[in-house]
């Protein structure tokens, strides 16, 4: 358990680093040539980690089911629904929302253990606990207090990239 | 209202990316996933770039090497949050990650490092984390 909690924290630390780079990388060219450059770098870096750590076992795909091939669209899809969101409710209100949402769906996943993943049964604990999270982000993004909350509304694009690029691959 | 669906879905999308990778990797392998997943990922993005062309590739060569290579910790990434998901499921691992991210998030806005425009961090910020972590603790203790 200590170990899956130190790779989820890991996996954090990397997604904000991630977005931070993917923001500044976003500055200088759009969107789409952003994502491409984002998923390419990723795919090069796991070919070679593959590589060195399963050799010519990461090429044999027996088991291999046709959607698999397609689940690269869902960054795809990240990335549509998060530039529109971010549009259309402006940065705070729609990451808020998309963190909430990441937490919701993730607790619904465990409980229905879809796609064959391990169930987690639904507690009246763990509602407790992610509602006590989303309280958490509400308070943190919503709160106010950050002195350039204003200017940073207004470098719409800056910050909508930042979120975006949580899109990744992954 | 179109607005709200749109992030909800986008959130939502988020979870599945890791869910559909853990799920993959039962099958092929951990590393075979992230590599799948990144090609098709980044063979579409191409595709769609060739039609709405924002690319400005002029652009790029200002842009330091450091921040180009920001894709490459997906690999990491996804190794990561596919082993902590197998062993400590989706919930628990999508809250410890948000966690980290939202502390570092606030740690770099903060210091304002890598020229990041500096934001100062008040009290709501602090019990927002606060909130976070103790969410967490509830959830699994």
């Amino acid at each position: 358990m200590i170990q899956g909690l130190l790779l989820a924290l890991v996996a954090g630390s990397l997604v904000s680093m991630q977005n931070v780079f993917n923001s500044k990388v976003n500055e200088h060219t759009g969107s789409w040539a952003t994502t491409a450059l984002v998923l390419g770098m990723g795919f090069a870096a796991s070919l070679t980690f593959g590589l060195i750590f399963e050799g010519g076992r990461l090429f044999s795909l027996e088991n291999m089911k046709p959607w698999y091939w397609i689940s690269g669209a869902i960054g795809v899809g990240v990335v549509i629904c998060l530039t529109l969101g971010i549009r259309l409710l402006g940065p705070t209100y729609a990451i808020s929302i998309v963190l909430i949402s990441q937490l919701g769906s993730a607790l619904l996943w465990d409980s229905m253990g879809w796609l064959g993943l391990n169930k987690v049964p639904f507690t009246s604990q763990q509602l407790l606990g992610v509602l006590v999270i989303v309280g958490g982000i509400l308070v943190f993004k919503l709160g106010g207090g950050r002195v350039h909350q204003a200017a940073s509304e207004e470098t719409n694009e800056t910050s909508s990239c930042k979120i975006k690029n949580e899109a990744r691959g992954a | 209202m179109r607005g709200l669906l749109f992030a909800l879905l986008g959130g939502a999308c988020i979870t599945l990316q890791g869910v559909a990778n853990s799920r993959i990797s039962q099958d092929i392998g951990t590393w075979q996933a992230a590599t799948v997943t990144q090609l098709t990922g980044f063979i579409m993005a191409l595709l769609i770039l060739l039609f709405v062309r924002d690319g400005r590739r002029r652009g790029l060569s200002q842009i330091k090497p450091l921040y180009l290579i920001g894709g490459a910790f997906a690999a990491v990434i996804i190794f990561s949050e596919v082993t902590a998901i197998h062993q400590v499921g989706v919930t628990f691992t999508i809250s410890a990650l948000l966690i980290a991210q939202l502390c570092l998030t606030f740690l770099v806005d903060s210091k304002g490092w890598f020229g990041v425009v500096k934001q100062k961090m008040k009290l709501p910020q602090f019990i927002g984390l606060g909130m976070m972590i103790a969410g967490v603790i509830i959830l699994k203790f």
